[in-house]
């Protein structure tokens, strides 16, 4: 812009004032796109966090401000009372603990599983390389559905339904091309000096993984392991299906059996959802880089 | 590339072999692992699809050829189904890479405390499904949903409408709570595109005298054009798979309006147990799945090919 204003300036004498008032005009314009600007940033990022902003309303503010229409938009009272009885009420608890027992598992399973394939991916030269890599994307790319169906049936013969390792184990199989994906972006930006150094000094190439690559690699495998964890963590479809019994539902799954207005209070079941999504956001924030990375196969860098 | 040097100098006939022992080692676990829990059911999937199968009574699956098949090409609601999943994967993608496209504008530029609006932007994409689903049941209550007050703002609404037993509000909320839920995504690989671009391209076009709209479409759009192709692809990949969302919020109603394939498939099998012909729905979600599949990886092809 303004280099515009200086090639304008530097026109023949007798056009200074025009040329001054064209300036002025262009500051008053600038003024007002800025404006305008500022305005469409807040109206983008205000409905953006809103449905949020109003999960916490309703949770922290007492139900009688809640349940009358209109409802205040700036909450008038705070309270914590909800959680206790939401507690009291449901067995979120066991819920919870269900959940990070799959959680843990799946994290456990894929994480080490992807640190084969990263480095396999990422590190080594081998005809097929390429079509192992095309493997994970299409994998990575099928509804869930359409495995679920025939998954049930052989869960089902197998005696695998109700079993929370058994849906880790398939949680594991849909989050892992993700996680090599992500990893393998991690694993080449070690350079390849360093891995040459280490097999010249006679480390052998699956040492090189353990002595050379992971050390240096160690937040791209907190963010694979945060990754599967979350997933299975937020994970619906197959825990509904392979979970059916009440005592292993995962939180997913039973906060999806509360009922707003119904048999649960408004805040208490706002609560519920506050308590799942914590840590999950937390967590995606911090690593949204690398995930980023890992959902466009590396196409991008996020 | 770099990879080339890790394999060490010279190596053949044995010591070739030798080298190639371990990246097979390594890729053969995954194999096996993906090969039991997701080919092999899609295969049986597929086969299950040409049969009778009664999972409940445990008799033994019977070949009916093409019954499922025929049933399903003859059935007018499956072709209701295919219709309302284009239009709301068509949706979706649109309204959310929209949205993503002119966020990342936006946030392009510098201004004071954009960190901080950028991270509350990226929220929604980081709630899990489920939160989300309750969060939007609370706020489309006919009785006491906080969007009725800002409903009400608009002129001829003195009523608290029905969100969820309309049908084209049903739709129109599926869709812009998918969107809400996937824009932060597309927004933040857009914004990466844009920082990409070398600020010397606008400063040239600037003082050539290319005004705003000029610099958009001739600048900006060429140059983030290949990650928006990805992104469509991508979206359309993510926005037929959604299950969680419409699964929870209508279940597919009312009278169907939302209903997409996913959801048909989960009825037909989980709902109204009729296993044999959610495979064939199955199979024919898993053909247009495989096709968009296919789009994505050879763009990423042509990518890599261009980038070497």
């Amino acid at each position: 812009m303004s280099d515009m204003a200086t090639t304008k300036s530097v026109q023949p004498g007798d056009r200074t004032q025009p040329a001054q008032r064209h300036t002025l005009q262009r500051t008053a314009q600038r003024r007002l796109v800025r404006l305008l600007f500022y305005m469409m940033v807040i109206a983008v990022s205000l409905m953006t966090v809103f449905p949020i902003y109003w999960m916490l309303v309703s949770t922290f503010q007492p139900n009688e401000y809640t349940l009358h229409f209109p409802p205040p938009l700036i909450p008038k009272e705070i309270t914590v009372r909800q959680f206790a009885g939401l507690f009291a009420n449901h067995p979120i608890a066991l819920w919870l603990r269900n959940s990070a027992i799959i959680a843990i598992t799946t994290m456990l399973v894929s994480t080490t599983l992807s640190v084969l394939g990263a480095y396999t991916l990422s590190s080594l030269r081998w005809p097929g390389r390429n079509l192992f890599g095309l493997f994970l994307l299409a994998t990575q790319m099928l509804p869930e559905i359409l495995v679920l169906i025939p998954i049930y049936g052989i869960f089902r013969r197998l005696d695998l339904l109700n079993n929370l390792t058994s849906l880790a184990v398939i949680d594991a199989a849909f989050i892992l091309p993700i996680c090599i994906w992500i990893l393998k972006g991690v694993f080449d930006t070690v350079p390849t000096e360093v891995l040459d150094a280490a097999v010249v000094d006679g480390c052998t190439q699956l040492s090189v993984i353990w002595r050379i690559v992971l050390p240096l690699t160690v937040p791209g495998l907190v963010a694979v392991a945060v990754v599967s964890f979350f997933f299975a963590w937020n994970e619906y479809l197959y825990a509904s299906i392979l979970l059916g019994k009440a005592n292993i539902m995962p939180a997913s799954v039973g906060l999806s059996t509360l009922k707003a207005i119904g048999r649960t209070p408004v805040e208490q079941y706002m609560a519920s959802g506050l308590i799942f999504s914590v840590f999950p956001v937390a967590f995606y924030l911090f690593m949204q880089r690398y995930i980023v990375s890992g959902l466009t196969a590396g196409a991008v860098k996020g | 590339m770099t990879q080339a040097v890790a394999a060490g100098p010279g190596g053949r006939g044995r010591r070739r072999w030798r080298r190639y022992l371990l990246p097979f080692a390594l890729a053969l676990p995954i194999l096996l692992y993906e090969g039991v829990l997701v080919v092999y059911p899609i295969a049986q999937g597929i086969v299950g699809s040409f049969q009778r199968i009664e999972l409940a009574s445990n008799v033994a699956p019977t070949w009916v050829g093409l019954d499922n098949y025929a049933r399903m090409f003859s059935d007018p609601s499956f072709w209701m189904v295919l219709r309302t999943t284009l239009i709301f994967t068509g949706l979706v993608i649109l309204v959310a890479i929209l949205t993503g496209l002119f966020t990342a504008l936006l946030f392009n530029r510098p201004f004071w405390g954009r960190p901080v609006a950028r991270g509350m932007m990226m929220m929604p994409w980081a709630m899990p499904e489920v939160p989300v689903v309750m969060i939007f049941i609370w706020i489309l209550n006919p009785q006491f949903g906080v969007i009725n007050v800002f409903a009400r703002l608009l002129p001829g609404v003195t009523e608290n409408p029905q969100w969820l037993q309309v049908p084209w509000l049903a739709m129109a909320w599926m869709v812009l709570i998918a969107s809400w839920k996937a824009f932060p995504f597309y927004s933040l690989v857009i914004l990466a595109a844009l920082q990409a671009v070398p600020d010397e391209i606008y400063e040239a076009a600037r003082v050539d005298g290319a005004n705003a709209v000029q610099l958009f479409w001739h600048i900006t759009i060429p140059s983030i054009l290949t990650t928006l192709e990805l992104l469509v692809v991508l979206a359309s990949i993510f926005s037929f798979k959604q299950f969680t969302i419409i699964y929870l919020m209508t279940g597919g109603g009312p009278s169907g309006a939302t209903e997409t394939i996913v959801i048909r498939i989960y009825n037909t099998a989980f709902r109204f147990y009729d296993y044999s012909y959610a495979t064939a729905l199955g199979v024919a979600g898993f053909v247009v799945s495989l096709v968009i599949a296919s789009v994505f990886i050879l763009l990423q092809v042509r990518r890599t090919q261009e980038n070497v």
